[in-house]
């Protein structure tokens, strides 16, 4: 691949990014103007008349069309204009110690009261930290279920690893974390039913033994699909004419594994592993609510419940960046991991 | 509150105190109005012949550990002013710092508190407040009359947001036509303090309110959630570091994480006996709660409910505790749609629902019947009508002459949490399939239920606990009040309600409620299955707690032990 070529495929792939980003952050926009429920109502909550949530419906500038919020959304974004919510005349006090004009202002969070960009960088940063871990752990124990039970389609080691998976991937994160809390918090109680990942004063539980039972709950849900997917391919890979050559020509099956057959078996899971990631950051929603983790997931449930916008678009906008960026990342892998592929 | 002060007696006290003595009185009644009248709790407790709960629980204050930080499970929500809180877990958040100008105990007596006393006038009308000497604001200023005169104008401001305004309307705060038309061409309302001089400074230490009507209640909506005394400095804004005249300092608030306080030197009052205290927040989901507890991450819930509280029974450092309260599920049906327009499809509705089943089935028996006309058993104002049960013959009677004699099928709006509500709505749609009403249910995520909780033709509402009845049939029932979401309209039942207002005979009074009562159960808009009892746990290390009807958190009033 020449550098011309490399340019001209970074280039394009991200002005496909930015094009998702805006099709995603618009659609976002538009589906909360279609969402019952104003901002002034959930912040004035049930019982307050309809001449209050008006006067403060206007001052949120709630009642402004769709299309000039949203272009409001994105000057404030590009740090084109200040963030109208931020004006002091508007009596809401949201103030942003960086200013409200600036690159990459997120806006301010009606339900956080706090500008976004110091609340969901700590969330993303916490949920960070439970997918890093649990992405480590997924990565070898599906590689080496998946592989062992693709050694040899249908025998006894393939059957039981096969029923391990399945009924792992079957179990909802919810019922697994139940039953991993009944075992570990109540019955033999050596870990924190909590993941608030506070180890100050009144805390009795280390920050490290709060994030076992979350991460647990994830790798349980998440190996044994992947274990699947590593088996199917590691099949179709022992069935090819150089593995047999290569076992003919008298070589270890160590070797022949390592040396021929796992490269080739993980070009196709490797794009499920890598999504894998999205769901990690994005998708561990109930995890997060079973421990009361304090992270990205939650974040996105409690703004979207209350109609944070500022902070759905922030969020929306971080959650397509990884699935693009990982997507980007798995052809890369792919063009690594098999040279017939190649950039068109 | 141990140290109430004597006021100038009302005229009616002596009238009262002989009530007493010749029996024509209860000694809740007693105590409640005498009160509410300026009467000091200790000697109205004195002359009623009980025992002061108060004192008992100052002599176990004394012995009280010190020091120690104490962990809370509660929601950390949202926000914006303290004059704004409109649910419980808002309101314990600003009560350790800031505080109310009385006190409701668990008794449902109400004493003063930043007040060192009141006094009101013979009509019911002028209530002189005095402000309790020597209260000290975080900052170090002392508490003055302008304070309180700033807070008490702010929350009858209807660009506040107050809910406290609801309270108000009816004697300091008036409607008016604002001249404006709504969508459908009404005309739109519009509230403000009925005269300049209603809410006055008489001098540093005494404020005085001038209303309209008579009202006995005010000590007790001055009690309600969002009537706090806040440092006019702050403008009425929420957040770390906010002045305050309570036992705690907020060091940070972070919404879905925590409260963190830090007790106060100089608190003029009880307590605090922590060093520090702290709200955790775990989220919605019930089994975080439960686990939070099991591994000893926090010390204590704000509430758990009765499913809860089972699966802590197993754990031997939880302490189950519970209260009865005037906290309940109404279905309430909009008087304006066509079919429950008619007085006797409403009946009908009541008379097919078995009261015992839905609180053994949706509250797991945490619970005792209501009457369908909310007030209750806790009420000092409640007349015990005689008990109805269930009729499913009279009801498809009734159905039949309203022109309904195969039934009809309708949706009910509810939310799936807090999930003793929707349990409710199945429970209660179960038991009108027996009377040929087909329901179906309609849950709603509770941020859209309440953008149509007052609209819907048939749905499910949870009420919180008031210290009266007439507080809520006030808010709920009275013809065009702003949270009737029955649309309910009957001149008779809002005169008996002004009536019940001024009457100070408990006589006279429960006279006028067993009228409202019986209203409310022949033509009133709800099906009201039951009074739900609050539950909580505490570990057993906590001491000093005691559950409070309201829900209300008093961090000043807790220890913890070893």
């Amino acid at each position: 691949m020449g550098s011309v070529d490399m340019a001209s495929f970074l280039a394009k792939r991200i002005t496909l990014m930015i094009v998702t980003m805006l099709c995603a952050s618009f659609v976002v926009f538009a589906v909360s103007e279609f969402t019952p429920g104003s901002v002034a109502r959930r912040t004035l909550g049930p019982y307050a008349t309809q001449q209050q949530v008006d006067l403060l419906s206007q001052r949120m500038h709630g009642n402004d069309p769709l299309m000039v919020r949203y272009g409001h959304w994105l000057g404030v974004l590009a740090g084109v204009m200040p963030d109208p919510l931020e004006d002091p005349a508007n009596g809401l006090g949201f103030t942003d110690p960086r200013g409200s004009q600036y690159f990459g202002n997120f806006g301010y969070s009606t339900l956080y009261k706090l500008p976004v960009n110091d609340v969901m960088w700590k969330r993303l940063g916490h949920t960070a930290i439970l997918a890093g871990i649990a992405f480590a752990l997924i990565v070898p124990l599906s590689m080496l279920f998946g592989i062992l039970s693709g050694l040899k389609e249908g025998g006894a080691l393939d059957r039981i690893l096969s029923v391990v998976c399945i009924t792992f991937t079957s179990i909802p994160e919810f019922a697994s974390g139940v039953f991993l809390v009944t075992l570990f918090v109540i019955l033999w109680p050596i870990l924190p039913g909590t993941s608030p990942l506070d180890g100050s004063e009144g805390g009795r539980w280390s920050v490290a033994s709060q994030l076992v039972l979350p991460v647990a709950v994830l790798v349980l849900y998440d190996f044994g699909y992947v274990a699947r997917m590593i088996r199917v391919s590691m099949i179709g890979v022992m069935e090819k004419p150089y593995i047999r050559t290569a076992i003919l020509k008298g070589l270890n099956p160590r070797q022949v594994i390592l040396g021929h057959a796992l490269r080739n078996a993980m070009i196709a899971p490797f794009t499920v592993l890598l999504l894998q990631i999205n769901f990690l950051i994005g998708g561990v929603v109930v995890t997060e609510m079973v421990f009361a983790y304090p992270g990205f997931g939650r974040m996105l449930l409690d703004s979207s419940m209350f109609g944070d916008i500022a902070m759905l678009e922030a969020a929306t906008l971080v959650t397509v960046f990884v699935a693009v960026v990982t997507q980007f990342l798995g052809d890369l892998g792919y063009m690594l991991l098999n040279p017939r592929i190649r950039v068109r | 509150m141990s140290n109430d002060s004597e006021a100038t007696p009302h005229p009616y006290i002596p009238v009262l105190i002989d009530d007493l003595k010749s029996g024509n009185v209860s000694r809740r009644h007693f105590l409640r109005t005498a009160t509410l009248l300026g009467l000091s709790a200790m000697t109205a407790y004195k002359l009623s012949g009980e025992t002061n709960p108060f004192i008992s629980d100052a002599q176990a204050a004394d012995a009280l550990p010190k020091g120690g930080h104490l962990r809370i499970g509660m929601r950390c929500m949202e926000i914006k002013s303290p004059h704004q809180a409109d649910f419980a877990e808002k309101s314990n958040v600003i009560r350790q710092v800031c505080e109310f100008l009385t006190f409701t105990g668990n008794d449902n007596i109400t004493r003063p508190y930043l007040l060192e006393r009141w006094e009101v006038s013979e009509d019911l009308k002028t209530w002189t407040l005095h402000i309790r000497k020597g209260v000290k604001w975080h900052n170090g200023r002392a508490l003055n009359a302008d304070d309180v005169v700033w807070n008490l104008k702010r929350v009858c401001d209807p660009a506040v947001g107050s809910s406290q305004l609801g309270l108000f309307t009816g004697y300091l705060v008036q409607e008016y036509d604002s001249g404006q038309k709504d969508a459908s061409g009404k005309p739109k309302k519009a509230s403000r303090i009925w005269s300049d001089n209603a809410i006055e400074k008489v001098d540093d230490l005494t404020v005085r309110l001038n209303c309209f009507a008579p009202q006995i209640a005010v000590p007790e909506h001055l009690f309600h959630y969002a009537m706090f005394i806040t440092d006019p400095a702050d403008k009425g804004m929420f957040g770390a570091g906010f002045n305050g005249t309570g036992p705690f300092e907020l060091t940070s608030y972070t919404v879905g994480k925590s409260a963190v306080y830090k007790a106060r030197k100089d608190y003029w009052g009880t307590g605090p006996y922590l060093d520090s205290f702290e709200f955790v927040d775990l989220g919605d989901s019930a089994g975080a709660g439960i686990s939070a507890m099991a591994s000893r991450q926090v010390d204590g819930l704000s509430e758990a409910d009765a499913v809860q509280v089972n699966a802590m029974k197993r754990l031997p450092h939880v302490q189950p505790y519970s209260v009865l309260t005037s906290q309940t599920g109404v279905a309430r049906m909009r008087v304006d749609h066509k079919i429950f327009g008619d007085p006797r499809v409403r009946k009908a509705m009541k008379l097919a629902v078995d009261h015992q089943k839905i609180i053994a089935t949706s509250l797991l028996g945490a619970g005792v019947s209501a009457e369908d006309h909310h007030v209750a058993p806790v009420h000092p104002e409640y007349y015990a009508l005689p008990k109805y049960g269930r009729d499913v013959v009279q009801a498809k009677k009734l159905l039949a002459q309203a022109g309904y004699p195969n039934g009809f099928e309708i949706d009910m709006v509810t939310r799936p949490d807090p999930i003793w509500e929707l349990n409710t709505v199945q429970a209660l749609a179960e038991q009108f399939k027996d009377i040929g009403v087909k329901v179906n249910i309609k849950p709603l995520p509770s941020a859209q239920y309440w953008e149509v909780w007052t609209k819907v033709p048939f749905s499910l509402t949870g009420w919180g606990h008031r210290p009266l009845g007439v507080m809520t049939l006030s808010l709920a029932y009275r013809t065009n009040a702003a949270w009737n979401e029955s649309g309910y309209a009957n001149p008779e039942f809002d005169a008996l309600l002004d009536q019940a207002d001024g009457i100070l005979d408990p006589k006279k009074r429960s006279l006028v409620m067993a009228k409202i009562e019986k209203l409310m159960q022949e033509d009133g808009p709800i099906v009201q299955p039951f009074w739900r009892a609050f539950s909580t746990v505490m570990d057993k290390k906590v001491k000093g707690f005691t559950v409070h009807p309201s829900q209300y958190i008093f961090a000043n009033q807790y220890a913890v032990g070893a």
